[in-house]
């Protein structure tokens, strides 16, 4: 008897959390439908048919997503080989790092987006797809699952995606709203050296291709030099760029450069540092 | 007695964080080497990490379930500021695995690994006779 209420309590409890995801909010979704004239999309369809597909074998979603972004950035790859790099048997999943740092591996900067829907539509009209982590299941209940988001359809209120075994997968935007915050709005874009993305800060950038140039340093200039016509104030960006100059033993030219800087911004510390190293050096070498 | 000796070291020990911090910079600009972008990387990642959890703290439910332990809030702060860049990570990465809806196995393995890191601070008892 005793046990049987406990059931039906369960029972109750799961309702109301059904009830309660169900009726969740899509505040992104709702903004993007509801304005007809402050909208920054400019397309209202945008479908990216050249994009792969690989359908997934079992549970391994993140190996597929991967290689179809990877293929589409122009490193032809198959998800087999990607198994081994971010697949973990055990939890039959791949891991977020994994994924940004086997990216890396393969040339091209892993670049995290901030979570805004409009931010994902700006690249996808750039012909850019998105690498994202959605929970198609409940905050309690989680299956996670990795998609690429191919396009978009706002008169059909449709997020397009390859995504497991289906090629071109129409989910409403409510739902992908939804199943795509429960995973902390995760959403990736990968970029060719020289690549920028649509929108996005230039702290993200930085951190993106300082754990690019770890793994892919002799690649990494033509990054740091876009970065820079972008944000050619950012204070990181510039010691990147110059400690890029001084490994490579471009001393006067990384020297001229933090100058340049410190005239516009003479309270940095770290700059202030790395050009009076600079200058020992190079007053070292002209006596020697 | 004991627990006034415990309070001391406490105090102690938020004092040598504090100067710790308060000294970096000129610390960095006494260092002869270059500053690398990989400790301009791992100085935002701190920062970046720091926000995450002190946002965490915030929360007035967490608040309450800190008060609840007999944890004050402040103190826990000035604890975390002085968390290294790898337990601070940890703590961190533990913070996303929270569902955002908190289900209560999450919370308690959130529990569990901030007392064990209030337990590490406990444990650098390095002034035994204060």
């Amino acid at each position: 008897m005793r046990f049987n209420w406990s059931a039906r309590f369960r029972a109750l409890l799961l309702l109301i959390l059904v009830l309660l995801q169900a009726c969740a909010a899509t505040p992104q979704t709702d903004a993007l439908l509801g304005t007809t004239s402050s909208t920054p999309i400019t397309q209202s369809r945008v479908y990216l048919a050249s994009t792969p597909f690989y359908p997934q074998s079992q549970y391994q979603c993140g190996p597929a997503a991967l290689a179809t972004v990877l293929t589409e950035s122009g490193v032809i790859v198959a998800p087999d080989e990607l198994v081994s790099q971010v697949y973990l048997p055990e939890r039959e999943g791949s891991l977020q790092v994994e994924m940004l740092a086997a990216g890396r591996r393969y040339g091209r900067i892993s670049l995290p987006l901030g979570g805004q829907l409009t931010d994902m539509m700006k690249e996808l009209e750039q012909g850019r797809p998105v690498l994202v982590m959605q929970n198609l299941g409940l905050d309690s209940l989680p299956q996670w699952h990795y998609a690429v988001v191919v396009g978009y359809d706002l008169a059909e209120e449709e997020i397009i995606l390859r995504s497991g075994t289906v090629e071109m997968l129409r989910t409403p935007m409510k739902t992908f709203e939804r199943t795509w915050a429960r995973a902390d709005h995760w959403s990736v874009v990968l970029l060719e050296p020289g690549e920028l993305p649509v929108n996005g800060s230039a702290d993200q950038y930085f951190s993106a291709l300082a754990s690019f140039e770890q793994v892919n340093e002799s690649a990494s200039e033509a990054a740091w030099v876009a970065g820079l016509e972008r944000w050619p104030e950012h204070e990181l960006l510039v010691m990147g760029y110059s400690n890029l100059l001084y490994r490579q033993g471009n001393l006067e030219t990384a020297a001229t450069m933090l100058e340049a800087f410190l005239q516009r911004q003479p309270d940095y510390q770290p700059a202030q540092n790395n050009l009076n190293q600079i200058r020992q050096e190079l007053d070292g070498l002209s006596t020697r | 007695m004991k627990k006034a000796i415990r309070s001391v070291s406490v105090w102690m020990l938020a004092l040598v964080f504090t100067a710790g911090i308060a000294f970096q910079p000129s610390a960095m600009a006494a260092n002869d080497g270059m500053v690398t972008t990989q400790q301009l990387l791992s100085q935002q990642q701190h920062s970046d990490n720091l926000a995450k959890v002190n946002a965490f703290m915030s929360q007035e439910k967490v608040q309450q379930m800190l008060t609840e332990r007999g944890v004050n809030v402040d103190d826990a702060k000035t604890r975390i500021a002085s968390l290294s860049d790898a337990e601070l990570e940890q703590l961190s990465a533990q913070i996303d695995e929270l569902p955002a809806g908190q289900g209560a196995l999450g919370f308690l393995l959130f529990l569990l690994v901030f007392f064990m890191l209030l337990d590490i601070a406990g444990v650098t008892d390095i002034f035994p006779g204060v």
